[in-house]
């Protein structure tokens, strides 16, 4: 019982030392769906979106209905949420025009959240957003927003400092334009998905290794006697970072909408 | 001759892990400093601070995804 047990589909415990999937297309594609409505295929994670969904919207529709003198303490809760978002990121970073923003900068932050908070939610235990699908589409819709804003604010002025910058010497600016434009329009949109579905994908990783083999160990105790307790550390372990993925699911779900308005405002106000 | 590949590519994301490292302590030793001598702007330094400890492990990350897609 020296394996260590990572993915069960095609894998024999018997011969491997340590299963993993065959390749990483296992990330991107769609899996076998449980139903199909026409051509939409449902697999469990399409389920877990749209559950996603229906629990933003709820909290925000039941956390903001009506104007109460004393709000409940959900009430408050989702209220200093939202505040949070406009005054801190919407406001806070862009500046005062930031108020247009702010309705989609919540529904990103709402959504990342509660989708990266189903990798600890017990009986789901899988974060939506490490799938590459989602965080590649969130970011190109802030890629979408935030190349369509430049060119409205500024015209041609948008892209003529940044592939021709006027404040390096003059030998060094195709080097720096065509690293400007690099940075700007193809790692900015690649290196926000990445990130979610990076940090997500690991945490998935580590739970699933440390809580299953653990609970491998524990429960073959009648195979292999004394020995089954090398199974405890792991579960401890696998217990702290559970506390340590709370932490991860909430950062990055932040990190997220406040780099979406960063790099929203370096459209509004190209010059800084 | 796939367990050389993996083998490579796992250590290729541990030397790319180690500029990023060294750049986010940097990034949180200079923000604690900062807030330590200025608790007053301690909110600020903190959304910058997150802003960079985010932009400094882009590479990280970029290795993390080479390794499995290696």
């Amino acid at each position: 019982m020296e394996q260590l047990i990572l993915a069960s589909g095609g894998c024999d415990p018997a011969n491997d030392i340590i299963c993993r999937p065959d390749n990483v297309i296992e990330l991107f594609e769609f899996t076998d769906s449980l139903f199909t409505i026409g051509p939409l295929h449902f697999t469990r994670t399409v389920i877990l979106i749209f559950l996603a969904m229906f629990i933003v919207i709820g909290l925000l529709f039941f956390g903001l209905r009506g104007k109460r003198m004393v709000p409940s303490k959900f009430g408050v809760t989702i209220e200093s949420l939202v505040q949070f978002v406009r005054d801190e990121i919407a406001i806070g970073i862009i500046g005062p025009e930031g108020i247009k923003y702010y309705p989609w900068l919540l529904s990103l932050f709402m959504f990342v959240l509660v989708g990266n908070l189903f990798e600890i939610t017990p009986f789901i235990n899988f974060p939506i957003t490490s799938r590459m699908a989602l965080p590649l589409f969130l970011s190109l819709l802030t890629w979408v927003i935030f190349v369509f804003v430049g060119f409205k604010k500024n015209g041609l002025g948008y892209i003529g400092p940044l592939i021709w910058p006027k404040t390096v010497p003059i030998a060094l600016r195709p080097l720096v334009g065509l690293i400007e434009f690099v940075s700007t329009f193809l790692l900015r949109p690649l290196t926000l998905a990445v990130r979610l579905f990076a940090n997500m994908v690991a945490g998935h990783l580590m739970l699933t290794l440390l809580l299953v083999s653990g609970w491998v160990f524990l429960s073959s105790v009648g195979e292999i006697g004394i020995r089954s307790v090398i199974g405890i550390p792991w579960f401890v372990f696998g217990l702290g970072i559970f506390v340590f993925e709370i932490v991860v699911a909430i950062l990055q779900a932040y990190i997220i909408t406040l780099l979406s308005a960063v790099y929203v405002q370096s459209s509004v106000h190209p010059e800084h | 001759m796939e367990e050389i590949k993996s083998a490579i590519a796992l250590v290729g994301y541990g030397l790319g892990a180690i500029g990023p490292g060294i750049g986010i302590g940097i990034v949180v030793g200079n923000a604690i400093s900062a807030m330590a001598r200025q608790p007053e702007a301690a909110g600020m330094v903190r959304t910058t601070m997150f802003l960079g400890i985010a932009f400094t492990e882009a590479l990280a990350l970029i290795g993390f995804v080479l390794f499995f897609i290696a």
